[in-house]
């Protein structure tokens, strides 16, 4: 059907890539540092790192189609990990001797999952109390945003960094910042690599999870460099409610702006005995954003805070992260001139604050719209938790159906898949490592009986750092629905004379984002948690 | 070529949109590139023919020739789907005034009067494709009323043009919610039955006796044991389902519809099948990491299929799964298990036939009520945008028109 | 046919405690049981089984065994015997108290109150040997002692002190951290411990070059003493060198982790859930010389499964209380005692909780395991052997082998079936419970 033609032709256009890559030796190397063109270094020093090592450990995964998430379906090709990172992909690879492989002939290979924002109980496991697995996302982001504004736009910072207080301390000593947690992490240290909700996590494809800013490795059985970055995102609260705390946060940005440029000129006169330029007022997190070493992340949604917000980053010159947005689709040109990043739940539904006349409250082609504009769209999952007793298709087990609502709303089938991967892998600091399924980063993929975005597809097998860590059949939860030998083929009666994604308008269809419409602020309890309690939801948990 | 379709869909809907709104046609003929009936034969065509007239559907099938004075809508790209229907929903009116919780059993208490035709989320609903809905009150008291069956009309928001039956059924709380602390009976399980037995007793014994006159308030339940109006009875856990069928199916004998049938549920499921009592399930349609099946994430749709309840459905409890998501109870349903054409029906045709609502919606079939929707796709894929919703025959959403709404 | 021989041997060996202290004068506790089976756990299960025991020791045990005249027999063809109940890591007896976070210079010792009811139902029971812990599940609470349940003082009951130093582990930061700040101040110590040293040996060399000449000038590591260090030194350099070096004495705090280091203490790492056992090894694997065993309480829902070949091939010693649990977000039951003995880990059992009826429950639950699937042996070895071991009292106690404490409980039946019951016990070759003339 469908489907298959239009698997061919991509295969077809890829396969002549390939070739190209086959040609020039370090292609697809290449394409992944344009791609991300941040944070090459750190590449070739993983790169080197793990070529020290004795008894390589090879595996392969083969015979599938892989999504590299590049733009790139190579049909029936292997994946070739090398101590935990892509050797090579493609269809004539070499797999030397002692290769693990495993079979994912008829399946489809992605890159893993990246969930932002996932409940600490997935690399905490069973113990880790701290953090409720039954939580809303709203409680806590409601707690956090006005948090925030109680505090007047203090930024606080989501590492280890906030405990050493705002002032800086030494220059150098910032310099030779340890990016990356390591040893002494205490993600690293609280990571628990039997935690069974991780092993669901990997089930529903996740194969990195953002735990509390930190993007988290989910190795099974094992522990030590789980943490591939934990500094990436520092949090600034922003809300035009409270206009001393945007004032005080411009002031810290401007004096921290200051201060990075009379130490540069300082630095180019290179004379010793004139003294290093004081740091008062300096803000640690501001410092941070202004030399590019972290992310600014701000929670906001309406569109008054979202324009100050793009203002605010393009006078200081950084790109903001924006979780929420909801409102987004009003000021879409403005965040893409920002470079914003979006982190936003496609299927939410707020209707707009009544009392204002200008367009406002959630829509559906919030995804596409701001994604026209520029901006780089990454989806989150409804709620934070592992699930959501007994409501199924919000948690965060399920960023694919997300993702899908989001292809709903107009956004492209590749757009979607990158919302759940490669955006987020930047949004973390860990792009060079994960997100996409190239040369040189780490082998951290799916293999799935179908696309990724349709709501029946089960992840078969979860690999990470060349490992298996998930097998559907051997694992305990979902091996009892369509086991694997019939899995595949036996796709829904109703699809079998769909036609697939592929006919999905090329990007870029959709409305027009704005022209006023009042109707696109839909109605309807976008959290069906917080309504459901006083009513009718069958809520008998406390009972009995 | 893709793009080529797109730009064809655009100006047909264009000029559809035009016809609608200018002149008194015959009729009106959908022209779609596949045509799921959700009929007693499951009948697909591919493509195929809808012809409305009036607020019925005239002809369903095959492309044949559009008679004359017929406005068409050709749409080969899409899907043309019957509107959804909800038997469990709260979204009619203000949540505050969804259960009145002073007494524990309240036959004589009706939905209509907190109805409001202008609620937007109905709009959000009828955006999703979702048609018919039965609203209801709470779970709060045992029986806490009689609900109304309305469709999810924008064009002209009234009681009178979207409310299909009032009342449309009662609504019972067999177990858990209705659980009071009031110092009266009913704090049990026990006690919830004595109150629900102690008054079926009685008026089921008044409704079999012609002769017999009963109070106003007890005019509607009589009806209910008179099989005229059926009952969707909210409950959760296996005792609670079975305790369902045995009250309402093999004690008195009503059109009863077992709604929630939450967690561990679906383990009734075979004598809920036995004795042919239908299933509305959800919110909750996954029995997730808890007990009586080790260590599985089930499906409970998945369960109560394979068990032959008759008539499965699915519900949202709007707001609690928002009202357009109906079709993701479905989407879910499948991906644990259930089979993916029958959580289709479990959104249309079972619902309304376990309703008392077959002659009218529910599916696609000369007669009915056109209630028909356009979408790009495969009805329970998410990715799957509605274009237009038909109620009763009349346009009521158009993408292209109205904007996106969901 | 193998009578002959037996007998002899037995013949040499009794000979000489008969001449060494004259029987029936009270003095020669010399007794012969013979018991139609015995579970001695080094040698399996033996049956028409003579024990010899005197002066507190079992002097030797075999099957058919003749028995030399005049020496005082128990004919207890019905009964079984093994070798008495120890439980390694328990409460039982002890008041609870406050938690304690960081003493391992601390044991329970004073906290043993002797002539308690609890004492003597331990011993009905067939416990005769317990380690004792202190309070605290975080950190480092304090060391473990062996008694026995009987005596009248604490010093009667007392078997063994320090018997091992109790350290929790789990996954975090903080609690990783507290282990490794204790053995980085043994690492302190020793720095400072090498300085002195070399201060020494300098001042002794000068000492034998210029016995006459006083020195004038001070070493260079001075600069890095702290104060008071500094005036001992001063007051020293004036003193004669001594002959040998005495290293200054380590904090109280710190020395049970140099005694870790050194083997003359071990440890017993307690921790929660399968992923804290990485972590342990995380922190231990820089600590090549400490021997230490493992705790972990069973919980319902505990995943110790998911590390059992990693300590089986260790040949880890854990101690797990007794009890069928659950595979996390299942009822499927899972015997991880079972499974962890199978892969090689060295398996020692405590009752279910540090409560009475869970020790009146014990060898009942211990049996239950053994029906699913615990191999028999290491069960019995599981209550006996391997806990005396984690004690470091097996080369005391634990069997019934020669040499070993008389610790014998004597069972109308199988110790594992639930209708056995303890008919006997002894401890230290004396009857303390059964009726026994």
């Amino acid at each position: 059907m469908d489907r298959s033609r239009t698997r061919h032709f991509f295969g077809i256009s890829w396969v002549v890539l390939f070739t190209l890559g086959l040609v020039a030796p370090g292609f697809s190397r290449g394409a992944a540092r344009l791609l991300d063109d941040e944070d090459e270094k750190k590449e070739e020093e993983k790169q080197d790192e793990k070529e020290g090592e004795e008894d390589d450990a090879y595996f392969a995964v083969v015979g599938g189609d892989v999504i590299t998430g590049t733009g790139a379906v190579l049909r029936g090709a292997t994946v070739l990990s090398k101590n935990g990172v892509i050797e090579a992909i493609g269809s004539n690879v070499f797999l030397p001797e002692g290769t693990e492989t495993l079979d994912a002939g008829g399946m489809s290979v992605y890159p893993g999952l990246v969930a932002l924002n996932a409940s600490s109980r997935i690399s905490g496991g069973l113990l880790a109390a701290e953090a409720p697995i039954v939580a809303g996302r709203d409680i806590l982001d409601h707690l956090n945003e006005s948090i925030g504004r109680a505090l007047g736009g203090e930024s606080h910072v989501d590492t280890p960094d906030n405990r050493r207080g705002d002032e800086i301390g030494d220059w150098e000593d910032l310099q030779g910042e340890q990016e990356a947690g390591a040893k002494g992490s205490k993600h690293n240290d609280s990571f628990d690599p039997f935690s069974p909700y991780m092993t669901m996590a990997l089930a529903a494809g996740i194969t990195t999870a953002d735990q509390s800013g930190a993007a988290v490795k989910l190795k099974r059985g094992e522990i030590g460099d789980v943490v591939m970055n934990e500094r990436n995102l520092v949090s600034f609260s922003w809300s035009t409610e409270n206009p001393s705390g945007i004032r005080s946060l411009r002031e810290k940005f401007r004096t921290t702006q200051d201060y990075l440029d009379k130490y540069r000129a300082w630095e180019e006169r290179g004379n010793k005995d004139e003294k290093e330029p004081p740091k008062k007022g300096v803000d640690r997190s501001a410092l941070r954003v202004l030399q590019n070493r972290s992310l600014a992340r701000f929670r906001a949604n309406d569109r008054e805070d979202l324009l100050g917000i793009a203002r605010f980053a393009q006078e200081f010159g950084f790109r903001p992260v924006i979780d929420g947005c909801r409102e987004g689709w009003t000021v879409a040109d403005e965040l893409g001139r920002a470079g914003a990043y979006a982190i936003i739940i496609a299927r939410d539904r707020r209707p707009k604050d009544e009392s204002l006349v200008r367009p406002g409250g959630s829509k559906i082609e919030n995804a596409a719209i701001l994604h026209r504009h520029g901006v780089q769209i990454a989806v989150k999952a409804f709620t934070t938790s592992i699930e959501s007793m007994g409501i199924t298709g919000r948690d965060i087990l399920h960023l694919p159906v997300e993702a899908a609502f989001a292809v709903r709303g107009g956004l492209s089938n590749e757009a979607a898949l990158a919302a759940i991967t490669t955006v987020p892998a930047r949004i973390l600091g860990v792009s060079q490592r994960v997100g996409t399924l190239v040369e040189g980063k780490d082998c951290d993929l799916i293999v799935t009986d179908g696309d990724i975005l349709h709501y029946q597809t089960f992840v078969q097998y979860a690999v990470v750092s060349g490992k298996l860590v998930y097998d559907k059949e051997k694992e305990l939860y979902f091996a009892h629905i369509r086991p694997r030998p019939e899995g595949i083929e036996d796709e829904l009666e109703v699809e079998a004379v769909e036609d697939d994604g592929e006919e999905e308008p090329p990007e870029g269809d959709g409305e027009d984002d704005g022209e006023g419409d009042d109707e696109g602020d839909g109605e309807g309890d976008g959290e069906g948690d917080g309504e459901g309690d006083d009513e009718d939801g069958d809520h008998q948990d406390d009972d009995s | 070529m893709v793009g080529a379709s797109y730009i064809t869909a655009g100006l047909i809907s264009l000029a559809a949109a035009q016809l609608v709104s200018n002149s008194e046609p015959e009729g009106m003929a959908l022209v779609v590139g596949k045509l799921l009936t959700l009929d007693e034969s499951d009948k697909i065509f591919n493509p195929g023919l809808i012809l409305m007239r009036g607020s019925k559907l005239e002809y369903v099938g095959e492309l044949r020739e559009v008679p004359e004075g017929y406005e068409v809508l050709k749409h080969e790209e899409l899907w043309a789907w019957p509107g959804l229907v909800d038997l469990h929903s709260h979204i009619h009116g203000p949540g505050r005034d969804l259960n009145d919780m002073v007494k524990p059993l309240n036959p004589e208490l009706r939905a209509s009067p907190t109805f409001d035709p202008f609620e937007e989320r109905i709009e959000v609903a009828t955006a999703a494709g979702v048609t018919t809905l039965f609203g209801i009150p709470g779970s709060g008291t045992s029986i806490s009323g009689f609900g109304l069956v309305y469709k999810t009309k924008r064009s002209e928001p009234s009681y009178d043009n979207m409310v299909v039956r009032d009342p449309g059924g009662m609504k019972v709380a067999q177990n858990f919610n209705p659980q009071r602390g009031a110092g009266d009976v009913g704090n049990t399980w026990c006690g919830l039955a004595f109150n629900l037995e102690h008054l079926n007793d009685r008026v089921s014994r008044l409704a079999s006796d012609d002769e017999a006159e009963l109070d106003w308030q007890l005019e509607n339940l009589a009806r209910v044991h008179r099989g005229e109006l059926p009952v969707l009875i909210h409950c959760a856990s296996a005792e609670g389902v079975a305790a369902v069928v045995r009250m309402w199916k093999v004690r008195y004998g009503t059109d009863c519809v077992v709604s929630h049938g939450s967690w561990d549920g679906w383990m009734a499921a075979g004598f809920a099948a036995k004795h042919g009592v239908p299933v509305n399930h959800g919110p909750r349609t996954a029995n997730m990491l808890s007990t009586r099946r080790e260590d599985r994430v089930v499906g409970g749709a998945a369960e109560y299929t394979a068990a032959g309840v008759p008539l499965f459905s699915l519900n949202t409890d709007a707001p609690v799964i928002p009202q357009e998501q109906l079709f993701l109870q479905g989407s879910m349903s499948a991906r644990l298990g259930a089979d993916a054409y029958h959580m289709l029906r479990a959104v249309t045709t079972h619902p309304a036939q376990s309703f008392q609502l077959a002659d009218r919606v529910g599916s696609l079939e000369s007669g009915k009520d056109a209630d028909v929707v356009l979408s790009t796709g495969d009805p329970l894929d998410p990715r799957s945008r509605v274009e237009f919703v038909f109620i009763d025959g009349q346009l009521e959403y158009s993408r292209a028109d109205d904007g996106q709404i969901f | 046919m193998t009578m002959i021989p037996k007998a002899i041997g037995l013949l040499a060996l009794t000979v000489l405690p008969s001449h060494a202290a004259p029987r029936g004068e009270g003095g020669s506790d010399l007794l012969a049981i013979r018991v139609g089976k015995a579970e001695t756990i080094s040698q399996g299960t033996l049956e028409h089984v003579v024990i010899l025991v005197e002066g507190g020791k079992i002097v030797t045990i075999g099957e058919d065994l003749l028995i030399e005249r005049g020496i005082p027999i128990l004919e207890r063809p019905d009964w079984t015997a093994m070798p008495g109940l120890v439980s390694c890591h328990t409460r039982i007896g002890l008041e609870k108290s406050t938690s304690r976070s960081f003493e391992p210079n601390t044991n329970p010792k004073r906290e043993v109150y002797p002539r308690q009811k609890v004492w003597k139902e331990l011993l009905e029971l067939g416990v005769t040997t317990l380690g004792l812990v202190p309070e605290g599940n975080s950190g480092v609470p304090g060391q473990a002692i062996a008694i026995r349940p009987y005596g009248d003082t604490i010093d009667e009951m007392l078997l063994e002190e320090d018997v091992y130093l109790k350290m929790n582990l789990q996954s975090s930061s903080s609690s990783k951290a507290i282990i490794r700040d204790a053995f980085g101040k043994v690492d302190t110590y020793n720095k400072k411990v090498a300085k002195e040293r070399e201060k020494w040996e300098k001042a002794r060399e000068k000492s034998k070059k210029k016995s006459s000449r006083s020195r004038s000038k001070k070493s260079k590591d001075d600069d890095e003493k702290e104060g008071d260090d500094k005036e001992k030194e001063k007051a020293k350099s004036t003193e004669e060198v001594p002959k040998e070096f005495v290293p200054p004495a380590p904090d109280a705090k710190v020395q049970p982790f140099i005694d870790l280091r050194e083997g003359r203490l071990t440890a017993m790492l307690s921790i929660r859930k399968a992923g804290d056992y990485l972590h342990l090894l995380d922190v231990m694997e820089e600590e090549e010389d400490v021997k230490w065993f493992l705790r972990v309480p069973l919980r319902t829902d505990i995943d110790l499964y998911e590390v059992a070949d990693r300590l089986g091939e260790r040949e880890v010693l854990a101690v797990l209380n007794t009890r069928i649990t659950l595979q996390a977000h299942s009822r499927r039951e899972r015997n991880i005692p079972a499974e962890l003995a199978r892969t090689g880990v060295h398996l020692a059992l405590t009752p279910e909780s540090d409560r009475m009826s869970s020790y009146e429950e014990w060898m009942n639950d211990v049996g239950h395991l053994v029906s699913r699937g615990l191999e028999r042996e290491k069960a019995l070895a599981a209550v006996t052997q391997e806990p005396a071991r984690a004690l470091g009292l097996d080369e005391q106690l634990g069997t019934l082998d020669a040499g070993k404490d008389a610790n014998i409980v004597f069972w109308d039946g199988d110790p594992l079936e639930p209708a056995s019951r303890v008919q006997a016990v002894m401890l230290e070759g004396r009857f303390v419970t059964g009726e026994v003339d």
